[in-house]
């Protein structure tokens, strides 16, 4: 007979096939298209039978077996069309560190995004090939336009190279007691920061499961998020109850206005309104507070959740330059939800009360009235550089300069 | 029930019957057949039902399928079969330290044997002993009467034969090629302990029957279901794992021959 070619071929020795010899056979076929055979030498008397029961219940198709005048037997194996993984073989890549590091912008670049993603790969990493009839997976979002920017794996690198501690970064040894009314204050503005950081742990972890794995740098930053969420919650937490006051009220308004966050379904939609428009505008917020820091550990705590918040805010407005470049209809559908949650929030009043004479106070000092005036003017300057880094950052985003006016008038007077 | 819709029966050897069978009507459904199940405890009630015209087909065992064909005198009808059907094979596996050189060594030592009704793991490899030339009556038998009714479905009773054999209380043992390969893949054979020594010529194992009499619209569309599920679609490899198949295949008769001069020389029909 004219002898098939055997492309691939194994020695199993004297494995049995049970004791070692299909853990050869089977990566040898696995290297092979349907229709390559694979040759597999064996010395084991029963090998050459329990490969014919393997191959009949595998629907490959066993060609010959051959005794070898060494007194082996060369069974050949011609591979199968059943059940074929979809996908190509990855292969030769090095990853190599530079200044000691591979980093996952390294990853990104050898294994690049696909422009859309199937859910019923399910939970293979990109690159893998993909046995077919597995279920499918209730991933929402499934293309690169509405999920991951070009940098989202560089902002991830950033953001593992920028974790700090909670528990000991901070000189909480340093905090001494201040006067009652300051002390409210102080505890009054961090009750409010804790509770837009909740807001802030909870929103994105909500989108991480409906993102398609492709696309799992986006998931990974999330996740260094949610730390940098976790460690804000805490460390505001903590200097509310130092010093010798308590957390203050929780608003209406700011409820309200958090839930609307919380409810919105689409992940552009979500990463704009908390990412571009809440946490910038908390950049603000934060850096007023450290101005008017009433001691130097105030002022470290908000410099260190401003770098953290720094970074979801380029996130945001990462994902949502590349949306805007890649669909058309986002400009629509991101106004659309800006005017949707203003109408949501109609009628909810103004800056939370007990908050914003918190600020008035922070940035006063104390309750001294000529103090308190300088405070209030403060204050109302704090409300317009507030507008006018929305407008700039809705401006970079892609919007024009009256559509920027517009939606950043429309945003939530809680801020986030 | 409606004229057109197909009555099949199964029988209930294992709770994964259920969810095959209810996965098989939904795809039926969808191919516009309409076709139900019942389920029975055993064979020998399957094939009294399908003889009575009470069940449109049945899915038989290699013994209920050549039974039927015997009491409808070659008359009934074969619809189809696994792939996994074809070509099954029985083994003789050994203790390697039991000294079985060849199959007359067997004589004088225990081999542990599946059930009566167990084609792969009794009936089958015990005529072709016999045809080998070892003398039955010399052997040890050692019965693993387990799931008597079942045909052997269950495999039971070819695990407490590859368990007899582990444990050192059978020197040998019959076992079908499916559980022994499958056995082996997974990891559960002590392959520095046993090995095979014989392996018996090919046989055929399940059969869809149906009655002579079956209206041809229903011989037909039964068909059109089964053929048409596939391996590479998500809702249908559920069922045919479960099934243990990739693909049905067409019947074939030649494969029971072997079976039917058993039962006559063990005067089991
Ligand atoms: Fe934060
Ligand atoms: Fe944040």
């Amino acid at each position: 007979m004219i002898e098939p070619n055997a492309a691939v071929a194994v020695d199993g020795g004297n494995l049995p096939f049970g004791g070692g010899l299909l853990a050869l056979v089977r990566p040898g076929l696995d290297l092979l298209a349907p229709g390559g055979v694979l040759a597999v030498l064996t010395r084991h008397r029963s090998a050459p039978d329990d490969l014919a029961t393997w191959c009949r219940m595998e629907h490959h198709e066993l060609v010959e077996t051959e005794q070898q005048p060494d007194g082996g037997t060369r069974v050949l194996i011609r591979k199968g069309s059943l059940g074929l993984p979809r996908g190509e073989r990855e292969d030769g890549l090095d990853l190599r560190p530079h200044d000691g590091r591979v980093e996952a912008a390294d990853m990104l670049k050898a294994v690049p995004f696909p422009e859309t993603a199937n859910p019923d790969t399910g939970f293979a990493p990109r690159g893998a090939r993909v046995e077919p009839g597995g279920p499918v997976y209730p991933f929402r979002v499934n293309d690169a336009t509405h999920s991951a920017p070009p940098d989202i794996a560089a902002l991830y690198d950033q953001a593992i190279n920028a974790q700090w501690n909670a528990d000991t970064d901070i000189a909480w040894d340093k905090i001494k007691s201040l006067a009652k009314p300051l002390q409210r204050a102080l505890g009054q503005v961090f009750t409010f920061l804790a509770e837009n950081e909740l807001s802030a742990l909870y929103v994105p972890s909500k989108f991480i499961a409906r993102i398609h794995p492709a696309y799992v740098e986006v998931g990974q930053f999330l996740a260094t998020q949610l730390m940098d969420e976790a460690r804000h919650i805490d460390v505001f937490l903590k200097r509310a109850r130092s010093g010798g006051g308590g957390v203050g009220l929780s608003h209406a308004t700011t409820s309200a206005s958090l839930h609307s966050l919380l409810t919105l379904e689409d992940f552009t939609e979500a990463a704009f309104l908390l990412s571009v428009l809440g946490e910038g505008t908390f950049l603000d917020l934060l850096r007023y507070i450290e101005d008017h820091a009433p001691d130097e550990v105030t002022a470290d705590i908000v410099r260190r959740a401003r770098a953290d918040e720094t970074r979801h805010v380029h996130f945001g407005m990462s994902h949502v330059k590349h949306a805007l470049k890649n669909d058309p209809t986002m400009y629509q559908r991101l106004e659309a939800a800006v005017r949707k949650r203003s109408a949501t929030l109609a009628g909810v009043g103004k800056v939370p009360a007990l908050v914003q004479d918190a600020l008035t106070i922070l940035a006063a000092g104390g309750t001294n009235p000529e103090a308190v005036a300088k405070g209030h003017g403060k204050f109302q300057e704090l409300l317009e550089v507030m507008h006018e880094n929305r407008v700039k950052r809705l401006y970079t985003a892609g919007f024009t300069f009256d559509q920027a006016q517009t939606l950043s008038e429309l945003h939530t007077p809680n801020f986030m | 029930m409606a004229d057109n819709s197909i009555l099949l029966g199964a029988v209930a050897y294992d709770a994964k019957v259920v969810p095959i069978w209810e996965g098989i009507r939904d795809h039926f459904k969808k191919q516009g057949v309409e076709m139900d199940f019942c389920l029975f405890s055993n064979y020998e009630q399957q094939v009294e039902q399908l003889l009575k015209g009470h069940i449109d087909i049945a899915w038989n065992t290699p013994l209920a399928h050549v039974r039927v064909q015997k009491r409808t005198e070659g008359k009934s009808l074969s619809l189809g079969m696994r792939d996994s059907d074809r070509d099954f094979k029985g083994r003789v596996v050994v203790r390697k330290d039991a000294g079985i050189e060849k199959l007359k060594d067997l004589e004088g030592k225990a081999l542990a044997v599946g059930s009566r009704d167990s084609t792969q793991a009794r009936i089958l490899p015990l005529h072709f002993l016999q045809a080998e030339g070892v003398d039955l009556s010399k052997v040890k038998l050692m019965p693993f009467d387990t799931d008597v009714g079942k045909h052997g479905d269950t495999g039971t009773s070819e695990l407490d034969v590859l368990e007899a054999l582990h444990e050192g209380r059978a020197q040998a043992g019959t076992v079908g090629d499916l559980i022994w390969v499958g056995q082996q893949a997974a990891g559960k054979v002590d392959t520095n302990l046993i090995d095979t020594l014989y392996v018996t010529p090919g046989f055929d194992h399940c059969m869809f029957d149906a009655l002579p009499s079956l209206n041809a619209n229903k011989v037909e569309a039964f068909k059109k279901g089964l053929f048409a599920m596939k391996w590479e679609n998500p809702e249908h490899r559920k069922i045919l794992e479960l099934e243990g198949l990739k693909e049905w295949m067409p019947p074939r008769e030649e494969g029971y021959d072997s079976l039917k001069a058993a039962l006559t020389e063990q005067n089991y029909w």
